[in-house]
């Protein structure tokens, strides 16, 4: 008791009102400031005509979402959100899935490789696409130099990775990978290294192979920090605009362009700052229901 | 006592010598006993494509310009790609710099800047009337007011390499948007180097698709402001330029960067560019071997009328906001004074707003003894006839300002050369975005 009294003390002194508001508040007031304060700008703007040179704001409904809808960059950008979008994922969860498999298990080297991989996910995604562009650029490409020099192109007709849409698309969305995979991979690999030895051991002794074992035990196991990985990785993916910005521009004409990127584009360059609002506020739809299954998901966790 | 003595310092001494000097720290760079505080100047401008420039810019005149008005200058060079995105974060903050340079009209920001009447009719009296491209880009007709104050402006004439053309049968390169398709074309057979006209979401290929658009005869807009880009002379030059893009040009003129065009001439790579005078100052500077290959040109002749836009446009603004606004109008007009020195420190590359700040420019500009051969430069004696505002031939307001930002023309010709979008639906197209923006800043 003499031990134990104390401890009881200091849980009451944590119950207390106050003391949990002034733990609380630094969060709260994070989130007020750097999320809430933006996003309730950006619905104000987005039924206003700001502009980024205007002094004065007026209401005008939804003729900014009017405006937007009728335009084919808007509409191309909101495909693309989607298709960058599951196709990254889609990669990503198969590329880091079956990384995980192949860390999993000690190697000579493995911690060395486990560092390489991680590597693009700690550096910073700016350098990342700078030193990406210069890899895919239309004169200097070590790749289209390494190809021509094997005969696959002439010099004057190699594959332009920026500058063929469909090229430029699958650029964006493969740098993407090669950034989010190390986060993934790691996430993966917490989830293999929880379950425990005993039930794919079993499942051994039983005759399941490496595939039964895979997608009967493994696979169901790991599932609910599968589904973390895909929407962290979503997010990142959907609301990101650096490797569009710095890869392509949202070029070639338009074809690249995603919602992040078309917002900034019309909202701070073309200095419409309500159409920009606009443009960002069709994001929120997608970002509440992953936040929505994200909750329930943690839920759950806890009544497990 | 003693033995505390002895040890160098009490602890109260300590304390109150500590905070002695944090209070004389903290407020001696605010005291100047008895002295007013210097007055500070703050500009912003382009890293100049000759850096020449701006190493006269920021080390001597900015420089001797502060002595003489006891005033501290500092001046930031940022990328050009990245301008109307500090603008933009400066306007928000309502703080920055006294001067801010844009390279296009900038007239969206028209009610965030000061009236620039008062620099013009200053730098007038002393050094005489300013040319119609610069009035047009700096002027708000509905407004009657200058949102900006433009010094200077560059020239886009065309660069093209000797050797090809003249084997092509264009000895002395092309003169014409034909001779351009028929010499771009023997050259791209015959050696596989392409054309390299810019399409682009970039400063470059936006100037050289307005200045074909303007020599068949299409406009973004008429005199007085309505939007006219959907017209036969439009579709004619889109037509021009998917032929000129399927017969002699690659899928790389879709990634170009500002910088991209005058790589690819410095590499040896294309056959001709539509840019300023920086690939051949580069030349000129790293001594290339190519650079006694590469010629320039005026703009091409097109069917209707030999055009070309500006290639970078001087716009000064003052923010409403600024700290030093007297500091800012007064430093404009005196660096008018001085232009001709920063004409030749950039070597050529700033042409004036103001005619008689460079008197000789044709003699000047004539006989260059950087340049191969020394006259190489000669064409551009002439600019005014054929350099025009953005906005032609109307004025560059704020709709065009916006239409130019978000890059409406290059991408309706990009998706017109590559064949996916018919002339016509590219058109109606443009039209559509065009009216849709013009109708937001009514």
């Amino acid at each position: 008791m003499a031990i134990g009294a104390p401890k009881i003390k200091s849980i009451g002194a944590a119950q207390s009102p106050l003391l949990g508001a002034a733990m609380f508040g630094p969060a709260v007031l994070y989130i007020v400031l750097v999320i809430g304060a933006p996003f309730v700008l950006a619905v104000f703007y987005a039924f206003s005509d700001a502009r980024i040179g205007s002094s004065g704001l007026h209401f005008v409904g939804l003729e900014n979402f009017r405006s937007i809808l009728q335009s084919p960059s808007f509409r191309t950008a909101l495909k693309n959100s989607i298709v960058f979008t599951v196709c990254a994922q889609a990669i990503v969860v198969v590329c880091s899935g079956t990384l995980s498999i192949a860390l999993e298990k000690p190697f000579r080297g493995r911690g060395l490789v486990r560092f390489l991989i991680l590597l693009p996910w700690v550096a910073p995604v700016s350098l990342g696409s700078i030193g990406w562009k210069w890899i895919l650029d239309s004169i200097y490409s070590v790749i289209t130099w390494v190809l021509v020099w094997l005969h696959f192109f002439k010099p004057y007709n190699t594959p332009m990775w920026l500058g063929e849409p469909h090229l430029a698309m699958a650029s964006v969305i493969l740098v993407h990978c090669w950034r989010l995979i190390p986060f993934s991979t790691v996430v993966m690999l917490a989830g293999r290294t929880a379950i425990p030895k005993e039930i794919p051991e079993a499942a051994a002794i039983d005759g399941a192979g490496f595939w039964r074992t895979l997608f009967q035990i493994n696979l169901p196991m790991m599932l609910p920090i599968i589904n973390v990985a895909v929407l962290f990785g979503t997010i990142f993916t959907f609301t990101d605009m650096t490797v569009v910005y710095i890869l392509t521009a949202g070029g070639p004409f338009d074809s690249t362009q995603t919602l992040p990127s078309l917002a900034f584009a019309t909202g701070i360059q073309g200095s419409d700052l309500a159409a920009g609002a606009a443009i960002s506020l069709f994001l929120v739809p997608v970002l509440v229901l992953i936040a929505y299954l994200m909750l329930r998901m943690a839920h759950r966790a806890e009544v497990v | 006592m003693a033995k505390r003595r002895g040890r160098g310092i009490s602890r109260r001494d300590f304390v109150k010598l500590t905070t002695t000097g944090a209070i004389a720290a903290g407020l001696g760079p605010a005291m100047h006993f008895g002295q007013a505080p210097q007055k500070t100047l703050k500009i912003l401008q382009w890293s100049h494509f000759v850096p020449a420039f701006d190493t006269w810019f920021n080390g001597t005149f900015t420089k001797q310009w502060g002595q003489k008005h006891d005033t501290v200058v500092t001046v930031d060079n940022i990328n050009l790609v990245d301008l109307n995105t500090r603008a933009a974060s400066e306007v928000s903050a309502r703080k920055g710099h006294d001067l801010f340079m844009f390279l296009s009209p900038p007239a969206a920001y028209e009610k965030q800047t000061i009236d620039m009447t008062h620099v013009y009719q200053e730098v007038e009296k002393k050094h005489g009337k300013k040319i119609e491209l610069g009035h047009r880009s700096t002027y708000n007709p509905k407004t009657r007011r200058y949102f900006a104050f433009s010094d200077a402006y560059t020239p886009d004439p065309g660069n093209w390499h000797k050797d090809w053309w003249a084997e092509a049968g264009f000895p002395n390169g092309p003169d014409t948007y034909d001779d351009l398709r028929a010499g771009a074309k023997k050259i791209r057979d015959k050696t596989g180097h392409p054309c390299g006209i810019g399409l682009s979401q970039e400063l470059d290929s936006s100037m050289a698709m307005r200045a074909l658009l303007w020599s068949f005869g299409g406009a973004e807009q008429d005199e007085q402001g309505n939007v006219t880009i959907n017209s036969k002379n439009t579709i004619e030059a889109l037509k021009f330029m998917k032929a000129l893009y399927q017969e002699s040009e690659t899928a790389e003129v879709f990634t170009w960067t500002p910088p991209s065009n005058n790589q690819a001439m410095l590499a040896g790579r294309v056959s001709y560019v539509a840019n300023a005078i920086s690939v051949t100052r580069q030349s000129e500077r790293e001594h290339l071997p190519i650079d006694s290959k590469i010629m320039i040109s005026p703009a091409l002749k097109g069917p209707v009328r030999r055009i070309a836009a500006e290639h970078v446009m001087n716009c000064y603004v003052i923010w409403e906001f600024a700290e030093n606004k007297e500091g800012a109008q007064q430093f404009l007009i005196d660096y008018m004074d001085s232009f001709h020195d920063g004409f030749v420190a950039g070597q050529f590359y700033n042409f004036p707003c103001f005619p008689s700040l460079v008197p000789n420019l044709k003699q000047e500009i004539a006989n260059d003894p950087r340049a191969t051969p020394p006259d190489k430069y000669k064409v551009l004696g002439n600019v005014l006839d054929w350099a025009t505002n953005v906005g032609y031939p109307g004025y560059a307001t704020a709709a065009i300002d916006e239409a130019f930002k978000t890059w409406v023309i290059p991408t309706m010709f990009a998706k017109v050369a590559r064949g996916d979008e018919t002339p016509e639906n590219a058109a109606k197209a443009a039209e559509e975005e065009y009216k849709r923006i013009f109708a937001r800043w009514k």
